[in-house]
């Protein structure tokens, strides 16, 4: 990681990145795992490294399978509440347990868990001690649909009582659904950062694909390519205009008008490129 | 300390870990009952010399010692979960400390074991003698219990270099070596068995009781201190 700064707010914050960028080793420096050569990481203005009790506002959850295979799930939460000085433990231990929705197998070693119901009790022994910050790293790794939707409504859930989130995902899509900001790391570098949109509007370098489905697209690309908001435009075998455009805030107001001038009924318009992917592949090549 | 302590104990009591210990502790009562039925019994020093200091002081201990602690903190830097102890809001030294008893709690039976019954055997029921070769070999697993700890926590193939430790260190140059006496466990064990029975321990040149006890003492406090500097300072993975 290098040339890295950045504060994070009470909410969800994404932190997304190609394999290898450094997202892992960010979030390791982040919670005091892992010794940055340069810079500081602080957290309530405190130095996260080497700083004990700073442990007991901050809940972290890392990408491996950190459980022992041999113990039974509410006895490995118990443990986690145990070295964080929870009071009242069993009360904290069944509304974690609870909160992940996994109080019929807590009572079973978790060696005999799938993945995904391993994760569900780190996750469960991550908020035992009820932190103010959440550190998730992959969270959603091995996790079924239905896990996930669950997932993400206990994250809505617990960003609303005012947590502060930070999670990394491989899966833009979550990343899109589930997080107010976004952390772009590319290369072991911010490469951006912001709401998923602001993010968008700061890349305004880059070229803009709309795919259009209309009654009359030889009529509607000879007509278009005339807009001041439109770099390119081609015709796909299968009827669809694309259209190649750096400004796309005012392609969105003049496509319509000129669709309606010509008598041209637009039937679809979709942004091909609408997404995290499209976002950083972009980035990566740069 | 008592959760780490516990989990500690869980993790290190393997069917298969107690099985060697067992084969290996079980080792020195069986030459001293075959030394004894031989025609040719050993006399005290020989008994000393080939028995008690080499095989169970200078092999045994530390072989049943090392089997659990290296892996007492290295399987938990190999398997990743070293993270759920360090991310609590726990001191250091309470990590270090009690996965160093958790060590000590597993390997002490069977080297006291073996090593009361080895010397009860070889001195006839001399509980003098049976109680200092006891008492040494236990400091001894107190001394190796530590290194180990350490080791395990800086070296992915702390088992290794255990070994080349035992081997050449402990067992071929603190023989012959006399300077390397000063910085051998077993010696501190043997000169301690010594200061504690010095009727039946009599031959030899040897550390005092209190020096052999300040070494141990150093050793001791040394590798725990080098412990918990190394779990304030590694990255943890």
């Amino acid at each position: 990681m290098s040339d890295v700064t950045f504060d994070i707010a009470p909410g969800i914050t994404g932190l997304l990145g190609p394999n290898g960028a450094g997202k892992t080793t960010l979030l390791r420096m982040m919670t005091g795992l892992a010794e940055a050569s340069k810079g500081t990481v602080t957290i309530f203005g405190e130095p996260v490294r080497d700083n004990p009790p700073l442990y007991r506002r901050i809940g972290v959850m890392s990408e491996h399978e950190t459980v022992y295979g041999f113990m039974k799930g509410r006895d490995f939460v118990r443990m986690m509440g145990r070295l964080r000085g929870v009071q009242d433990l069993e009360r904290a231990v069944d509304k974690a347990i609870a909160l992940v929705d996994l109080a019929d197998a807590q009572h079973r070693p978790m060696d005999t868990y799938s993945r995904g119901m391993r994760q569900r009790m780190r996750l469960a022994a991550t908020l035992v001690h009820d932190p103010e910050i959440l550190i998730l790293d992959e969270p959603l790794n091995g996790a079924d649909p239905r896990q996930r939707v669950h997932f993400k409504r206990l994250l809505e859930q617990l960003a609303a009582e005012g947590r502060t989130i930070v999670l990394s995902s491989h899966i833009l899509e979550e990343v899109e659904q589930l997080a107010d900001t976004v952390l772009l790391i590319v290369n072991g570098k911010l490469a951006a950062s912001g709401g998923f949109r602001a993010i968008r509007a700061a890349l305004n370098q880059r070229p803009y694909h709309v795919r259009v489905m209309c009654d009359s697209p030889r009529r509607l690309a000879a007509e278009v390519v005339g807009l001041g908001s439109v770099d390119a435009v081609h015709v796909d075998p299968d009827g669809a205009v694309v259209v190649l455009s750096r400004n796309v805030l005012d392609l969105q107001i003049e496509l319509p008008r000129l669709a309606q001038a010509s008598r041209i009924s637009l039937r679809r318009v979709e942004p091909l490129d609408d997404s995290l992917e499209s976002v950083f592949g972009y980035l990566v090549e740069q | 300390m008592g959760p780490v302590y516990r989990l500690t104990l869980r993790q290190l009591s393997g069917r298969w870990r107690l099985s060697i210990m067992t084969v290996l502790a079980s080792l020195p009562v069986i030459i001293a009952v075959i030394m004894l039925r031989s025609k040719d019994a050993p006399s005290v020093d020989e008994f000393e010399k080939g028995v008690l200091s080499a095989m169970l002081a200078g092999s045994i201990a530390p072989l049943v010692v090392l089997a659990i602690a290296a892996a007492a903190l290295g399987n938990e830097v190999e398997d990743r979960t070293l993270a759920n102890l360090t991310l609590s809001p726990v001191a250091r030294w309470q990590i270090a400390v009690p996965k160093l008893l958790g060590v000590m709690t597993i390997a002490a039976p069977f080297i006291a074991v073996s090593a009361f019954l080895t010397s009860w055997v070889a001195f006839l029921g001399d509980t003098t003698a049976s109680v200092a070769v006891t008492t040494s070999a236990l400091v001894g697993v107190a001394l190796y219990a530590s290194a180990f700890v350490w080791l395990g926590l800086v070296s992915t193939q702390a088992i290794g270099i255990g070994l080349l430790y035992i081997v050449l260190w402990e067992g071929f140059f603190s023989g012959f070596v006399s300077g390397v006496r000063l910085l051998s466990i077993r010696h501190y064990a043997i000169d301690l068995m010594h200061g504690l029975d010095a009727r039946r321990f009599a031959t030899g040149r040897h550390l005092s009781l209190t020096a052999a006890l300040i070494m141990a003492a150093l050793v001791f406090g040394g590798f725990l201190v080098l412990s918990i500097r190394r779990l304030r300072r590694m990255d943890v993975p």
